[in-house]
């Protein structure tokens, strides 16, 4: 067996001298489709790597305890001042005021104690680390000072107390774990925080305990001990391993939805790696025929040519990784602001053997058959010139082939924590290639069955898209699927923005105001509706809480959270109703009477009761305020989250909630000239209060999403680039038979216009057929994206869409064109003699 | 059209000394009304070390014959014995193996492999025979053929005469018993084609191999021990040069 290998590699090394027509497209294809995996794989490690290396300095300690809406117990410090130094920081949102009352701004403010930070500096613009804040300093984000037109020095007020700005903060280490922030931040100490009043009880804030732990001990171990100790006070605990879970499993969300599109875009370039292969084996076809009255048998064959074709693919694969390994290292030059972090350049071994592994499967996929076809050439081929004649593919190789395509499902669906989702996509992609194929099917077909049309030119060019080895069906797959990734994408994208733009102004209140006092709702009332005449207030009583348990499930005992339980993490908007909340309607079980006065019973968001597998009857345990309060489900609501009100999962009835100390919340809906009036005046008469003004958010969702479609689009792009090389592939590969109609052509009396007009119809009605079907499949994707998962409305940017598409065209004609050229300069008495 | 036995004049030959049996072959391609009937039954018999010379006018199955005497061709009936191998009962796998050792085969186009030196084209069925000298080998033959001095050089870069030197040298270079040659002066001019049939002969006699050759031309024709001369499908004459 051995030195049948060593006959086969001898023989393929000296076969394989020359040129590699052919090959060059295994080559464009595997390395575009490989980079970009190693691309897309290498950037996210290196985010999330560098997330877990700067853990310490990113907690803001070794392990970290979160409480909502209170500050720890003496016994809580305690428990955690025994096992290391321990920072206490306070986090709200708060409206900074100019002394004046001229201006407003929501901030998220922020209180440290003299220990903070435990790692890392608060850095200031100046360079130097910021000292501790006395009890009146504040420093405050280059954002505030923009937004108030502040200097350092200035003062601006926070409930009840002055600050003056004491600096103006370049870095804050432990930014990434304060997770997404409404408005600028300012820091100030613990004490001028609480002077300013807007602690009370039932006040929307966040505690954190930070404590640096003996390098001996490990956090982990002492984040389950601690857990279990207080599993009852609602506590949220992180440790350094995990510094910024949001933004880590933002990443790795990511990372992972654009290595699925890397990946589709990779099965494109494996169309070009067939064709590229089928065209060079076409070529060696004397060759084989040779070998074999030589001598050599159909495994022989295989093996010298599976040899050539291999050693190219991993040069191929080789040098998509060297690519992929760098170029994140110049994304994060140039990404700015955009990426979370900014690590420093390292290779990553694993995404790269993973991109290697995906490149090598798609090699076996798209290579063997071809391979397959070719080992069965006769050596009477040399007489009888079978070159184009059908043969069909032995069982060994469609297991090969099976078994890599299942190779490929696997290491996505173990590299992935969302199963689901990459099944669904996966799934996705393939209904869409073998839909595609059968529509490439179709349409050589209908070619082949329309009337002949009288023009000789014509008739070429519609008998050019079925004649024997057109590559219509390829192209159709290989160009559809990357021009209906963009129409998806353009569909979405413009979709999602024109809902921001269109509905959000119609339909979504002009603020949403945090932390009203319970007992001046309806002071808050009757002086919006004072200032601003027309407006339309609507107050919920709003408590934050932890689940703890649910159907008898403690869930600080999983071993992980539930895929789609999100709201096992962290704390819980809580309401109490006597009546249904607006935008929810009772699906199961009963609504409580307005006077109820029985035991606890909460309502539950339907959705949401199916991920943890609740019905009504099942327990539900939250912790608010280091209170346990235990709850029968008494029914399940179907809540409208697109009614831009307050929408909550769990809805308690009064006599569960009314006595906790809290506060309310209400969003306000007035005309758009009195919102300013409002901004400058409800702070001020309410200090308590954090106005958030919806355009300023809907404006930075719309840009999240801009950024996000930008990488997406970025990753499918290889989709195009890998269907323009199958384009030129198919060029490439019917320059024969295009060059001997050329010759007749001219030699029948017909001018290089018209061989082009000729050529150009055909392109036309390649592209346009192409451009028909990328519609049809991108505007059916996007609408069930945004219809059936977002659940919003369907209006998309008709001519964004149009305009992507007709691009998508033109290049496609375009690139037919230039191929035409050398075509039409063939000599006709040379091109006859040699063809 | 008349069909003439295949027999050789001296019938109590043992069959050791026949190196080629062929026994109602047949040839058809295609089906239904497309079907062509090539062959329409050959029965032939040929003599270890004999030169034979296979004539005929174009489309009369000279090419189908020796194409299925050389193991490229599977007769769609009858039986066809070849050195000892039954070729009539091989698939192509089979025929391939077959034909290493036993049968050489020198073509009107040469088809030599364009990304292989004359030395390396020589060598290439010695390797896929498994000698353990490929290349020793090769060079002799090629300086057999007078190309000693060419051993480096690829098919490009020689002369059709050269070309097919290279090819019958790749042809005798496994000692096979039997050499086909079709037209192999084809596609030379006439000087050349001299060079390369007196070489051909001359290689012949060195091994004493079977050479069954088709050629238009009469003259060389009667250079062989035997001429057949086939007509639609069926031996019209055979007799001895």
């Amino acid at each position: 067996m051995s030195g049948n290998l060593a006959k086969a590699w001898t023989i393929a090394r000296r076969d394989l001298r020359g040129r590699f027509v052919g090959l060059r497209l295994l080559i464009i294809c595997l390395f575009l489709g490989v980079a970009t995996l190693a691309t897309i794989g290498s950037l996210t490690v290196s985010i999330t790597d560098e997330l877990a290396n700067r853990g310490q300095s990113i907690l803001g300690g070794d392990i970290e305890v979160s409480i909502a809406q209170r500050e720890a117990s003496s016994e809580e410090l305690d428990a955690l001042r025994s096992e290391g130094e321990m920072s206490e920081t306070i986090r709200m949102q708060a409206m900074a005021r100019l002394p004046d009352r001229s201006e407003t701004q929501l901030v998220e403010l922020k209180g440290v104690d003299a220990l903070y930070p435990l790692y890392g500096e608060l850095l200031l613009d100046s360079g130097e680390a910021a000292q501790k804040p006395g009890p009146n300093d504040i420093f405050v984000t280059p954002a505030l000072m923009q937004r108030l037109t502040l200097k350092t020095g200035d003062t601006i007020n926070f409930g009840e107390t002055s600050f003056t700005i004491a600096g103006v903060i370049s870095d804050e280490p432990d930014r990434l774990s304060e997770g997404l922030s409404l408005g600028p931040v300012a820091i100030t100490s613990l004490e001028g925080l609480r002077a300013t009043q807007l602690i009370q009880p039932g006040s929307l804030f966040e505690s954190k305990y930070r404590v640096k732990l003996p390098t001996e001990v490990d956090p982990t171990e002492l984040a389950d001990r601690l857990g279990e100790e207080f599993k009852n006070q609602a506590w949220e605990i992180d440790t350094r391993n995990n510094g910024a879970p949001g933004t880590r499993r933002f990443i790795e969300r990511m990372g992972q939805f654009l290595t699925l599109v890397g990946l589709a875009s990779l099965v494109i370039a494996g169309i070009g790696v067939g064709n590229g292969v089928a065209s060079y084996l076409r070529g060696k076809q004397n060759a084989i025929a040779t070998l074999k009255i030589l001598g050599a048998d159909s495994a022989m064959i295989f093996r010298i040519y599976m040899m050539q074709i291999f050693a190219i693919a991993i040069i191929a694969i080789v040098a998509g990784l060297f690519v992929g390994a760098f170029i994140p290292y110049l994304i994060l030059q140039f990404a700015g602001d955009v990426l979370p972090i900014r690590p420093d350049f390292a290779i990553y071994p694993l995404p790269l053997f993973v991109s290697a592994a995906y490149g090598l499967l798609i090699a076996v996929i798209f290579a063997l058959p071809p391979l397959a076809r070719a080992k069965l050439i006769p050596a009477a081929g040399l007489f009888r010139g079978e070159g184009n004649s059908w043969r069909s593919i032995d069982r060994s190789t469609w297991v090969a082939v099976l078994l890599s395509i299942a190779g490929i499902i696997v290491l996505a669906l173990s590299s992935t924590n969302e199963p689901t989702f990459t099944l669904a996509f996966i799934g996705s992609a393939l209904g869409i290639l073998i839909l595609l194929t059968l529509l490439g099917t179709l349409i050589r077909w209908l070619a082949s069955k329309a009337p002949r049309p009288n023009q000789p030119l014509l008739r070429l060019a519609l008998t050019n898209l079925h004649r024997p080895g057109a590559q219509t069906g390829q192209l159709v797959v290989a160009l559809g699927l990357g021009l209906t990734l963009f129409a998806t994408l353009a569909a979405i994208q413009t979709s999602l923005n024109n809902e921001i733009r269109n509905t959000v102004p119609t339909e979504a209140p002009s603020f949403f105001v945090l932390d009203i006092p319970v007992e001046r709702a309806d002071e808050f009332t009757s002086r919006v509706n004072a200032e601003a005449g027309k407006a339309d207030v609507n107050i919920v009583p709003t408590l934050r809480g932890v689940i703890t348990e649910y159907g008898g499930q403690i869930v600080s005992e999983l071993e992980e959270i539930p895929e789609g339980a999100w709201v096992l993490r962290g704390d819980r908007g809580l309401t109490y109703s006597p009546t249904v909340p607006e935008g929810s309607e009772v699906t199961s079980g009963e609504w409580w009477a307005a006077d109820y006065d029985g035991p606890p019973v909460v309502s539950m968001d339907e959705e949401v009761a199916d991920v943890l597998g609740l019905k009504v009857g099942d327990s539900l345990t939250v912790s608010l305020l280091g209170v346990e309060i235990k709850s029968t489900i008494a029914s399940l609501r179907a809540v409208n989250w697109r009614n831009f009100g307050f929408n909550y999962v769990l809805v308690f009835p009064p006599n569960v909630l009314a006595d906790t100390p809290h506060n309310v919340a209400a969003t306000i809906q007035v005309d758009e000239a009195m919102e300013d009036g409002l901004l400058g005046i409800l702070p001020s008469e309410f200090p308590s209060i954090s106005m958030v003004k919806v355009k300023e958010i809907t404006s930075q969702v719309s840009t999240i999403l801009n950024q996000m479609a930008a990488a997406i689009a970025s990753a499918a792009s290889i989709a195009i680039f890998s269907g323009i090389a199958v384009l030129i592939g198919a060029i490439a590969a019917s320059r024969q038979s295009r060059i001997y109609d050329s010759v007749i052509l001219k030699l029948l009396g017909a001018t290089r216009t018209q061989i082009l007009s000729a050529q150009a119809i055909e392109y036309a009605v390649l592209a346009l057929l192409l451009s028909a079907v990328a519609l049809a499949l991108g505007l059916f994707a996007g609408w069930f994206v945004i219809t059936q998962i977002f659940e919003f409305n369907w209006q998309p940017d008709w001519g964004v869409v149009l305009l992507t598409l007709g691009i998508g065209a033109i290049v496609t004609l375009g690139i037919g064109l230039v191929g035409s050229i050398p075509v039409l300069s063939a000599k006709p008495a040379r091109a006859l003699r040699e063809l | 059209m008349t069909q003439s036995t295949a027999a050789t004049s001296d019938t109590a030959q043992s069959n050791s000394h026949i190196a080629i049996q062929a026994q109602n072959v047949t040839l058809s391609l295609g089906e239904g009304d497309a079907r062509v009937d090539i062959l329409k039954g050959i029965d032939l018999s040929i003599d270890a070390g004999n030169t034979v010379a296979l004539l005929g006018p174009s489309g009369s199955g000279k090419s189908s014959l020796m194409a299925i005497l050389s193991g490229l061709e599977r007769a769609t009936s009858g039986t066809v014995n070849i050195a000892g191998a039954d070729f009539g009962k091989m698939n192509e796998d089979e025929l391939a193996v077959a034909r290493r050792g036993r049968v050489g085969i020198v073509l009107q186009a040469f088809h030599l492999l364009p990304t292989m030196t004359a030395h390396e084209n020589v060598a290439v069925p010695l390797e896929l025979d498994g000698s353990s000298d490929p290349f020793s080998i090769a060079a002799e033959e090629l300086s057999a053929v007078g190309l000693g001095d060419r051993l480096g050089h690829y098919p490009t870069q020689l002369s059709g005469g050269e070309q097919q030197r290279v090819a019958i040298a790749r042809a005798m270079a496994s000692r096979p018993s039997i050499i086909f040659a079709d037209e192999p002066t084809g596609n030379l001019d006439g000087a050349t084609g001299e060079i390369i049939i007196e070489l051909l002969f001359e290689r012949q006699k060195a091994t004493q191999a079977t050479l069954l050759m088709i050629t238009h031309d009469p003259e060389l024709a009667k250079r062989c021990d035997r001429i057949i001369e086939l007509r639609d499908g069926l031996i019209e004459r055979d007799s001895a040069a």
